[in-house]
C-alpha cells in the first residue's frame, strides 16, 4: 500500500512519527496523523483544513497537553515535584538522565527508533485507500489520509466537534482536485 | 489548608480519573528511577544480587527485567 503513497503523504507519516515520539507517546494514533497534515502545508489535506478553518492549535488543545506536562501535573497531586527529581537525577547522573531511561521514551524504544502504528492509524491507512479507490485514483495523498482520518477514532472526534464531517470533506477534495485541474 | 493535608487530599482523590493517571505517572517515574539506579549500581560493580537484596526483589526478576540493556 505505501508505495502507493505520494512523497507528501509518506512526509505526513514521517512527521506523525516525529510528533509521537516529541510527546512522548508509545505509538503513533490517528491523532498524529491529523498533526502530521499540518506539518505538510501546500498538501491538499492542509489546504482543506485550512479552509474548514481548523488550525493545527486547535487540534493540539483537543488532544491535551503532551504526556511529560500531563505526568507532571499528575504527580503535582502527590506532592511531588518532577522538575525537582529530574534537577536531582541530573546532579547524580548528569543531563537528561531521567529523560534518557528506556522507560521515560516509553519502552523498548531507543531514540531515532520506529514508533509502531496503533491499529486505529493502520485502519486510518486502510481506509485512506479505500477513498482512493472510490475516487478512482490511482494515489494516496494527503486528501484521502484526511479523509481516511474522518470515519472514525479519537482524529474524528476532534474534527466532528468543529463541524467537519467526511460528507462535506469529499465534496471539498473533489472541487480542489478539480480547482487543480 | 496545610501542604500535608493537601497532598493527602489528592493521593486519596475519589475523582477516578485524577487518582488513576497520578498512580499512572508515578509509576512512570519509579521505572525511570530504579533503572537509573541499576544501571548505576552495576556500572559501581554491583553484583545483580546484591541489586536485588537493596530492591527487595528477586535476583531474577531485577536480573530478567535489565539484563538485555544493562551490562
Amino acid at each position: 500500500m505505501f508505495e502507493r503513497f505520494t512523497r507528501k503523504a509518506r512526509t505526513v507519516v514521517v512527521h506523525a512519527q516525529e510528533i509521537a515520539r516529541s510527546r512522548r507517546d508509545a505509538t503513533v494514533g490517528p491523532e498524529h496523523l491529523l498533526l502530521g497534515l499540518f506539518a505538510v502545508p501546500d498538501g491538499m489535506a492542509a489546504v482543506a483544513l485550512d479552509t474548514l478553518g481548523v488550525t493545527r492549535s486547535d487540534v493540539e488543545v483537543a488532544l491535551g497537553p503532551p504526556r511529560e506536562a500531563a505526568d507532571a501535573e499528575a504527580l503535582a497531586t502527590l506532592g511531588i515535584d518532577l522538575d525537582e527529581v529530574r534537577r536531582q537525577a541530573e546532579d547524580a547522573f548528569g543531563p537528561g538522565a531521567l529523560d534518557r531511561t528506556r522507560a521515560a521514551r516509553g519502552g523498548a524504544r531507543w531514540l531515532g527508533g520506529h514508533l509502531p502504528l496503533e491499529p486505529g492509524a493502520k485502519k486510518v491507512l486502510q481506509l485512506a485507500l479505500r477513498e482512493a479507490v472510490r475516487m478512482r485514483h490511482d494515489w494516496i495523498g494527503t486528501e484521502h489520509l484526511l479523509l481516511g482520518l474522518l470515519h472514525a477514532g479519537r482524529a474524528r472526534d476532534v474534527l466532528a466537534a468543529r463541524g467537519v464531517r467526511l460528507e462535506a470533506v469529499r465534496a471539498l477534495v473533489e472541487e480542489l482536485l478539480r480547482r487543480a485541474g | 489548608m496545610s501542604d500535608a493535608t493537601q497532598v493527602a487530599a489528592a493521593a486519596s482523590s475519589r475523582d477516578p480519573a485524577v487518582g488513576l493517571a497520578a498512580v499512572a505517572s508515578l509509576r512512570g517515574l519509579l521505572e525511570s528511577l530504579e533503572e537509573l539506579q541499576v544501571a548505576n549500581a552495576r556500572a559501581e560493580g554491583w553484583s545483580w544480587q546484591q541489586i536485588a537484596a537493596a530492591l527487595r526483589v528477586s535476583r531474577q526478576a531485577v536480573h530478567k527485567k535489565y539484563r538485555k540493556f544493562v551490562p
